[in-house]
């Protein structure tokens, strides 16, 4: 049963590229990712590929599948390393209808102790002359959990879902020639099982299960500026994230991008990103009780507590004509990327690797 | 909080008024660093990795999540 939803999208992805005509572009990305840092490691190939459907239509959809091996189930704490692994399908389909543009995105996740499920509606409406673009998204997401993957399999079973509403509000305008710039905002409302169903946490000196509140209300407002400078072929990218939610974390991002475009069509990117976040009002790493009318809440997660994080990263991307290849062979793309990322807490530090190629196509 | 996003809005849209750019004035808006500086993979990645490290999440206008990552 698991395999229906997946199966549904790619089959009507299918039907609808088998409706497109027989002359128009496309592209195929292939892609490997990794994340190290001390004790997960994340293994992510994946493929997307994007196609005209039709004149003013373009469909996408991508196939990834993740390997994660870790210290424990509950990612951190001690016991004997696992390796699980998630499967992803997912697509969107977007068309222009003289000013607006709409679309629509589906997505199904399966791993052995999560299920998801999310879909949405995407619209674009471009203004004076397309120097002015708003968009408007709705989301929606269901999830089911377990704790399917406990090692041993003594403890109790347990279940639960989460529902997932997401709104979002986009507003992007041309200033100059050369700079454009961009506000968002992202509503989401969690409702359900929001806790890890394998960790742990010492309340009234034993273990007990954490329990998070079964809503979460999140707000994120994200600015960014784009400047092309002619003089360098040079793009800097500057953006700024404002989160606040109520569990209680605020959190800071400011990031910011250089693009050097090099001979050969040759681009080299460097990047900076900083991170901020207060504690969620609940979190503890000890608790001095675990009475459900003292503690309601119980959690010593990671992600819930104050830390900081940078990360500093650097990607270069070489079309094969750089390298002596023409044609079509020519327009394939090759990227690397590597950053380091700095966390400020118990995780301790990571990198990232990726790679990709990205082959355009005629059909 | 909210009062400045007004305001920088407000700015933007003034700006707007005041100087649109033609279509044929695009050329350098149009690059690739300025529409799509990074693959959508890339960015479903660290989407991915941060949902998994932070607490915070959104402000990508693309829905996260999806994933055992509590």
């Amino acid at each position: 049963m698991q395999l229906t939803a997946p199966a549904a999208v790619l089959a009507t992805l299918a039907l609808a590229a088998a409706a497109t005509p027989v002359r128009a572009d496309g592209e195929v990305a292939v892609r490997g990712a990794y994340y190290k840092e001390r004790s997960t490691r994340v293994e992510q190939p994946m493929m997307d590929a994007r196609f005209d459907a039709g004149d003013d239509a373009e469909l996408d959809t991508h196939v990834l599948v993740d390997a994660i091996t870790s210290a424990s189930v509950s990612s951190g704490a001690a016991g004997d390393p696992f390796t699980e692994h998630r499967w992803e399908f997912g697509g969107g389909y977007n068309r222009q209808l003289g000013i607006l543009r709409l679309g629509g995105v589906a997505r199904y996740s399966t791993e052995s102790d999560y299920r998801s499920i999310f879909g949405g509606v995407n619209g674009q409406l471009d203004l004076a002359d397309k120097n002015t673009t708003v968009g408007l998204a709705i989301n929606g997401g269901h999830d089911n959990i377990d704790n399917a993957g406990l090692q041993g399999g003594l403890a109790p079973r347990i279940e639960g879902t989460l529902d997932t509403l997401m709104a979002s509000a986009s507003f992007s305008q041309i200033l100059t020639r050369n700079l454009l710039i961009g506000v968002t905002y992202d509503f989401a409302r969690l409702s359900g099982f929001q806790q890890n169903p394998y960790r742990t946490v010492v309340a009234g000196g034993v273990a007990e299960r954490e329990r998070h509140p079964s809503l979460r209300q999140r707000h994120a407002f994200y600015a960014n500026a784009k400047e092309y400078v002619p003089a360098t072929r040079s793009t800097l990218i500057a953006g700024y994230r404002f989160y606040f939610d109520d569990w209680g974390i605020k959190a800071h991002t400011p990031e910011l991008r250089l693009v050097q475009a090099l001979p050969r069509e040759i681009a080299l990117a460097v990047r900076y990103r900083y991170y901020w976040q207060s504690k969620a009002d609940f979190y503890k790493e000890i608790y001095d009780s675990n009475d459900p009318m003292v503690e309601p809440y119980l959690s010593d997660d990671v992600k819930l507590s104050h830390f900081t994080g940078q990360t500093y990263g650097a990607q270069v991307d070489v079309p094969l004509s750089a390298i002596g290849f023409s044609g079509d062979r020519g327009d394939i793309r090759a990227t690397a990327l590597f950053e380091y990322v700095i966390q400020n807490n118990r995780f301790g530090d990571g990198v990232i690797a990726q790679m990709a190629l990205t082959v355009p196509f005629r059909y | 909080m909210l009062r400045a996003w007004l305001v920088a809005i407000l700015l933007a849209l003034s700006a707007a008024g005041c100087a649109g750019v033609k279509p044929y004035q695009r050329e350098n808006l149009s690059r690739r660093s300025m529409t799509a500086d990074r693959d959508k993979g890339e960015r479903r990645f660290e989407q991915h990795f941060r949902g998994a490290r932070e607490g915070a999440d959104g402000g990508t206008g693309e829905p996260g999540g999806g994933c055992g990552c509590n």
